[in-house]
């Protein structure tokens, strides 16, 4: 399987604050589930962060996806995003939107037609059981469906590769387990790439998966 | 009821730039036909020992835009001093020549001054009368009016502009979240500001349109009705159809500035 994920010495750090990631080396292939624990501060964040630009490394190489993250343009950065879903624990879905409008936003920025639109909001609510509140916005869900909504969105078009921080935290276990069968589904069936920053690892999971953690000083390591 | 209070807070400062725009171009135009009026009307008097053509007064300044020589007997015949006709043929012989001159423009007080020093360097010139005070307070009305009304225009379009400062700051806290998550997933520049654009173009439109009528219902109704010549004599100038575009082409340009100003300060977090 070719890599999907592959860092050589990546050290990762924001503006005029010391490193949080140090030396990093580890690779990620085509249908890997990836758990990403450690205490908090220790990076996690900052790392699923690095894997979709939002923050560029500071020395070593990162490459996501065949594309050198280091000096990434503009442009590229754009056309990685469209092919990856990701879901943060804020949700971060855009309120003034129906729930519809945001589980086909990526769809919508790659310009597919409204009858695709259509067809996958459907299926993507019939698959994280919220039909029949596609027109209802996000500030009138649970947490646990504002979540789930988070989730279809980014699987929207079916990415090669998800980046989830934190995605079940706070929530009840109804959305946890919701969430966590979805990811399996597009990692078991889609050889979709899964990296998911979380405190716990689900005590019930049903496919093999990696498990990398970060100690306090910012040095990662594969557990498992 | 939120979606109308959004347009409005954008619309209500385009519409006081607009105005001061429509003002200003509105005041150009009645004045300076106002000015060419009183520089038509306006002339001095020049009284030569020998004759003059209008390049030798041009030769000593060059203000002077036009020369008529006043016919000498017409002046006896205003002093009532023309019973006697072989009197008055020697004594119209012995008068020294008048001139009426026309001026380039409508000049200040001490530019005015500066050309009657001028002519008076010309040992041919006796004597010259600038009607100095009816000329000194028509232009000091004048020009008070006209630093009044660009004072007021100033201050409402300053006014304009704070507004849309301030409505730039609620943009960012309106749409910063959903341009910050569009980018997260790929969006491009344009596509993430596509929502703030169009909303920003109808805003223009529409205060492009309102001020028009405003201006069209003022030129129509108040214009026609009132006592001010200054506005009745120019009433073709109060508002013309072509007004329409350049207020439209600078509510667009204004809110397409504003825009921009606000999308290139969104930063992903």
């Amino acid at each position: 399987m070719p890599n999907v994920i592959t860092a050589n010495n990546l050290t990762l750090g924001y503006e005029n604050d010391e490193d949080i990631i140090k030396n990093a080396t580890f690779s990620i292939k085509k249908g890997d589930f990836v758990f990403i624990t450690g205490p908090s501060g220790s990076g996690k964040s900052t790392l699923l962060k690095s894997f979709y630009g939002n923050l560029a490394p500071r020395s070593g190489s990162l490459v996501v996806g065949g594309l050198d993250m280091v000096g990434i343009s503009k442009k590229n950065l754009q056309e990685l995003r469209t092919h990856l879903g990701i879901v943060f624990q804020d949700y971060k879905l855009i309120n003034e939107w129906t729930v519809k409008k945001n589980v086909v936003l990526p769809l919508w920025i790659s310009g597919y037609s409204t009858e695709v639109q259509e067809t996958q909001a459907k299926r993507l609510l019939h698959h994280v059981k919220l039909t029949g509140k596609e027109h209802k916005y996000p500030l009138e869900l649970s947490g646990g469906e504002q979540q789930r909504v988070g989730v279809a969105r980014a699987l929207a078009k079916n990415p090669f590769l998800i980046l989830a921080d934190e995605p079940t935290g706070n929530l009840d276990e109804y959305s946890s387990n919701v969430i966590w069968d979805l990811m399996e589904n597009a990692c078991h069936q889609l050889e979709t790439t899964v990296v998911v920053v979380t405190h716990r690892i689900p005590m019930v999971f049903n496919i093999p998966y990696r498990h990398f953690t970060i100690d306090k000083n910012g040095s990662i390591y594969e557990v498992h | 009821m939120k979606f109308i209070k959004q347009h409005i807070s954008l619309i209500f400062p385009l519409i006081a730039i607009l105005l001061g725009l429509e003002f200003f171009i509105v005041f150009d135009r009645t004045t300076d036909s106002f000015e060419k009026g009183l520089k038509a009307g306006y002339s001095m008097i020049v009284v030569s020992k020998d004759e003059m053509s209008i390049d030798d007064f041009k030769a000593w300044d060059s203000h002077i835009e036009q020369v008529e020589e006043l016919e000498k007997s017409k002046i006896l015949e205003r002093l009532n001093m023309n019973k006697d006709k072989s009197a008055n043929k020697s004594f119209e012989s012995s008068l020294p020549n008048f001139y009426s001159l026309k001026l380039d423009g409508y000049l200040t007080v001490d530019e005015l001054e500066s050309v009657k020093n001028n002519l008076q360097k010309s040992s041919n010139i006796l004597s010259i009368e600038t009607f100095q005070s009816s000329y000194q307070s028509k232009y000091e009305l004048f020009s008070f009016i006209k630093f009044s009304f660009r004072t007021f225009i100033g201050f409402m379009t300053i006014l304009g502009f704070f507004l849309i400062v301030k409505q730039m700051e609620v943009w960012n806290f309106l749409h910063a979240q959903r341009m910050k998550v569009m980018e997260i997933f790929g969006a491009s520049l344009f596509l993430r500001s596509k929502v703030l654009i169009n909303m920003a173009l109808i805003d223009a439109i529409i205060s492009a349109i309102m001020t028009s009528w405003l201006f069209y219902l003022f030129k129509n109704s108040w214009v026609q009705g009132s006592q001010m010549a200054i506005l009745k004599e120019n009433i073709e100038g109060v508002f013309k159809f072509s007004d329409v575009f350049i207020l439209l082409f600078a509510a667009i340009t204004v809110v397409l500035i504003a825009v921009f100003l606000v999308v290139i300060n969104i930063k992903e977090e």
